[in-house]
């Protein structure tokens, strides 16, 4: 029969009033907080109150901005009919500017001008809200932990919008806003660099994405396969071990020969995270400033295998003497 | 060890989400045509490389049904009066026996304008009357016709074209193309993206540029974009829009042919000419000939059509690899029908 | 001897699915079990096999052995050793071998004393494996649809197998796959970041407690979904991400066959647009 495997709170234990935070009577927060017993069935039912403050405010207004930016333009690009934008939604976006504008700080607005100032906004978000992240870990006295692998994503970010099109020389390498238009921009972009299966960096970056999801699958089941004997309480496990920390190690030690501590694997989990987008944009980077194909790069570093030809040999019959151009 | 919690109803409801969901998925495809049928696929590569055209039977039927090719009239003679003998104002088929004259205008009549007949292209009072555009347009066609299966056998191979290969009975080709300004009609400060992000038949409704051809089949802009060399070798090659730019032309070949790009490329180095099926050839040479065909042919006819057959730009229609296609990576699922008819292949009279 | 200072206590008779106490012990720091045992025997016979298709290949480099599956044209029966059938062989040994694992890790779960959760988890991954060589290829007919067993053919695989529907990434379950990868990995940054920050506070400050990293995620984002619900978030997310991928592949080509952009064409022409 099956047992209960703690998937659900059953039963929601509640404070008589939502608990306003650690150090509430020097941090001034906004809101008094309210329970939604629907989210204290999966975890916590509390929400609010939230630390606004300056950097967060203006991190989102700037956001705000870049999103209006954006999405007015597509907007414009369907003659602002409400419904065709509906339609298109997903097929819409604000591309780079052109690539004869080059990195000119100013193109016209209608031919990526816009893109570049709704990049501004987004970037300027971005860095307000990491420090805004920074910040709150330091008002705590915590560590800044987050904000670090916060910063490993805008490393990403950053490469791929603007540190990598500015060492190309053209605004129009950057990645357009859009659903299914990023989605063009990757595949061209494998297609026009020779295929991203064979940069080592994509090939890493992807290993610690699988990665990741694997570590988050290991760890967090066997949290709840220890919850029956209060393995959720990490910070006290790591402090103080209990049955429910050797158990855990016990199973992966059992099972693979090998297991973290309560402590160590949330710094396996922070580094496979964070290695995501670090190795990401080091692929990203180096693709088209170092490297033009990676197809041929990897024939030349001895990595493709050799398939048996199936047809007779096939040659470019542009190069054939006396070939129509 | 017994249960000494019962499974909490929300695990149930868990469940029932996934059936749900399963059974919504399947619905989807079911109403996007899904038969249940197992496909059917034929290998184009070495074991294991993933080249391999995939089809639903029921596709392969309705393609089968879209491609029967109407059956050849009688030979006729190569010998007796001369067709410039009997008819006036011959001014292509000026090599023909007047027998073989006769023998096209029919097939002609059958395969383009079968509701219409003579009229669609005569002033049946005076059948040389060259007043009507249908018939300038005919005749330019012919000579089109005859340049394919003389000049383009690269492309066309011994199986030739016929006016049928992409007319079907229709006095216009069903897959003519235009050039496309898209939805947009003035920007004014707003982005105007290039003519990229809006779905069409060509882009195979992805949002990837709009209009490929214009640039790559009436014009001849570079196709090929792939870095030559590992290390980069040029201050800048291809952009990303011009990457763009290819890989639509790439989907409207693809679904103009009904093929995948696995029919032609192994996708882990699209560019390497060692590494591509035979057919990347032929589809090549094609590039080529409807470059040819769309600018010695069909473009220049712009001024000789009438507004209501000119596109939004006020372009004269043209022929891409659907014109031909349809659908199939053979027209006309390979079915030689210019053999029974040699009156097209600009033969000479003996 | 490779045993932890608490280890003794935890190493108890019992909990055995099969085999009662015969396998019931350990080797070095692994437990064995009757599944350890079949575990073995698949994986070392899956092994030797991979060792003996690169032997018969043109090359020792790790980088391009390929072990590929057979020609379509033998559809769903057994193809020779040499041409397929050695990776017809591999798959049943790996997936032996993951089965076994899965239901090693149930028999240790019973001795421990805890939920299921990670043999759970690890069978979506073998849910997922399974449907790229077992049933999908069933499902179209052939085993040579399945994916080879080599480091760069694999991905060359995976780039035609996306090329034959024109252009995977509008494929609807792989975007919420990938969706759910890069959400898993922002938030097991965030987990681990936040069980090290208040682990590792500031200088001078004491190790913090579960109210500080509630307090830091509500300052942060207004909400802080605790101690317990992250982990269940967490394995949401990675099983999500693990079945949409599966889903995202066994839609291709059973069910559809055409370019996944023509896919969306029933949004694009539903009747509320006109």
């Amino acid at each position: 029969m099956a047992y209960y495997q703690n998937i659900f709170t059953q039963v929601q234990v509640r404070a008589e009033a939502p608990d306003m935070g650690v150090a509430h009577e020097t941090i001034e927060r906004t809101g008094k907080g309210f329970f939604v017993h629907l989210f204290g069935r999966f975890g916590n039912a509390q929400i609010g109150p939230i630390y606004l403050g300056n950097l967060g405010v203006v991190s989102l207004l700037c956001g705000f901005i870049a999103f209006e930016i954006i999405g007015l333009n597509m907007w414009a690009s369907v003659n602002w009919s409400p419904g065709q934008f509906l339609r298109q939604l997903f097929w819409l976006a604000l591309e780079p500017p052109p690539p004869q504008y080059g990195l000119r700080i100013m193109p016209p607005l209608r031919e990526g001008g816009w893109w570049l100032i709704a990049g501004f906004f987004l970037t300027t978000s971005l860095l307000l809200w990491w420090l805004r992240m920074y910040r709150r870990a330091r008002a705590l006295g915590m560590g800044t932990h987050t904000a670090w692998a916060f910063a490993a994503a805008i490393w990403l970010y950053l490469v791929l919008g603007f540190i990598r099109p500015v060492l190309m020389g053209h605004w129009s390498e950057a990645v357009p806003f859009g659903i299914f238009p990023h989605l063009d921009w990757t595949a061209a972009f494998s297609i026009r660099y020779g295929n991203l299966f064979y940069n080592p960096f994509h090939m890493l970056s992807i290993a610690f994405l699988y990665g990741s999801a694997l570590l988050f699958a290991m760890h967090a089941a066997t949290i709840l396969a220890v919850s029956r004997f209060g393995g959720e309480r990490e910070i006290e496990q790591i402090i103080d071990r209990g049955t429910a920390s050797e158990r855990a190690a016990l199973f992966w030690r059992w099972t693979m020969g090998f297991n973290a501590t309560m402590e160590s694997i949330h710094r396996w989990a922070w580094w496979f995270a964070v290695l995501c987008p670090l190795t990401g944009g080091i692929g990203i980077l180096l693709t088209g400033t170092v490297v033009d194909n990676w197809y041929l790069w990897g024939v030349q570093h001895g990595i493709a295998p050799a398939y048996p030809h199936v047809f007779p040999p096939v040659i470019d019959p542009a190069s054939v003497v006396g070939a129509v151009k | 060890m017994k249960p000494d919690i019962t499974l909490p109803k929300y695990l149930a409801l868990g469940y029932l989400a996934v059936v749900i969901g399963v059974l919504t998925t399947v619905s989807v495809f079911l109403a996007l045509g899904w038969t249940g049928e197992r496909i059917h696929a034929t290998q184009n590569g070495y074991r294991g490389t993933a080249m391999a055209q995939i089809q639903f039977p029921a596709a392969e039927r309705a393609l089968k049904a879209a491609n029967v090719v109407p059956e050849a009239l009688d030979p006729a003679s190569p010998d007796g009066d001369k067709a410039t003998d009997v008819y006036q104002n011959v001014q292509v088929l000026k090599d023909l026996r007047a027998e073989q004259f006769g023998r096209v205008m029919s097939s002609i009549t059958e395969w383009v304008s079968p509701d219409e007949g003579c009229a669609y292209c005569h002033n049946v009072e005076n059948m040389a009357d060259d007043s009507l555009y249908t018939k300038k347009v005919a005749r330019r066609m012919l000579e089109m016709t005859r340049h394919i299966n003389k000049d383009w056998k690269d492309h066309v191979a011994a199986t030739g074209v016929t006016c049928y290969t992409c007319h079907k009975g229709n006095p216009v080709p069903a897959n003519v193309w235009f050039a496309d300004p898209g939805p947009q009609k003035d920007a004014g400060v707003m982005a105007t993206n290039d003519g990229m992000t809006h779905p069409n038949k060509t882009n195979a409704s992805s949002s990837l540029p709009l209009d490929p051809l214009s640039p790559l089949l009436l014009g001849k802009e570079t196709i090929r974009v792939a870095g030559t060399t590992g290390l980069p070798a040029k201050p800048y090659g291809a952009s990303i829009q011009t990457t763009e730019r290819t890989y639509s032309l790439m989907m409207h070949m693809s679904t103009s042919l009904g093929v995948n790009c696995t029919f032609c490329h192994n996708s882990r180095s699209f560019s390497d000419w060692d590494q591509s099926t035979p057919q990347r050839v032929t589809a090549w040479h094609g590039i080529q000939m409807v470059r040819d065909l769309n600018t010695t042919y069909l473009d220049p006819l712009q001024p000789v059509y009438p507004p209501n057959r000119l596109g939004p730009l006020g372009d004269a229609p043209k022929v891409s690899c659907a014109t031909c296609h349809q659908g199939a990576n053979k027209p006309l699922l390979g079915a030689q029908m210019a053999k029974d008819y040699p009156e097209l292949g600009g033969v000479k009279a003996p | 001897m490779a045993m932890l200072s608490f280890e003794r206590k935890y190493r108890v008779r019992g909990g055995t699915l099969v085999g009662g106490d015969l396998f019931d012990f350990w080797v070095g720091p692994f437990y064995v079990g009757f599944f350890g045992v079949t575990t073995a025997i698949f994986a070392l016979l899956g092994t030797a096999l991979i060792i003996y298709g690169a032997a018969i290949g043109p090359t020792w480099n790790i980088w391009q052995i390929n072990i590929a599956p057979p020609d379509l044209k033998y559809g769903l029966g057994f193809a020779p050793l040499k041409e397929g059938g050695l990776w017809q062989v591999i798959t049943i040994c790996a997936t032996g071998a993951f089965v076994s694992w899965a239901l090693r890790e149930v028999e240790i779960c019973r001795k421990l004393g805890m939920g299921y959760h990670v043999p759970f988890a690890f069978s979506v991954a073998i849910l997922a494996y399974v449907t790229l060589v077992i049933f999908r290829p069933v499902l179209m007919g052939a085993w040579g649809h399945g994916f080879p067993y080599g480091i760069l053919s694999h991905l060359d695989w995976v780039s035609n197998t996306g090329y034959q529907y024109l252009h995977f990434h509008y494929n609807p379950a792989h975007m919420l796959a990938i969706t759910f990868f890069f959400t898993t990995t922002f938030a097991l940054s965030l987990h681990g970041a936040l069980v090290l920050s208040s682990v590792n506070p500031a200088k001078g400050e004491d190790v913090k407690t579960a109210e500080h990293e509630d307090t830091f995620f509500r300052d942060a984002i207004g909400y802080s979904i605790g101690t317990l619900g992250i982990h269940r978030l967490g394995l949401f997310l990675a099983l999500s991400a693990v079945f949409w991928s599966a889903v995202c592949i066994i839609i291709s080509g059973p069910i559809w066959t055409r370019g996944w952009p023509e896919w969306w064409n029933w949004w694009l022409n539903l009747p509320i647009w006109r």
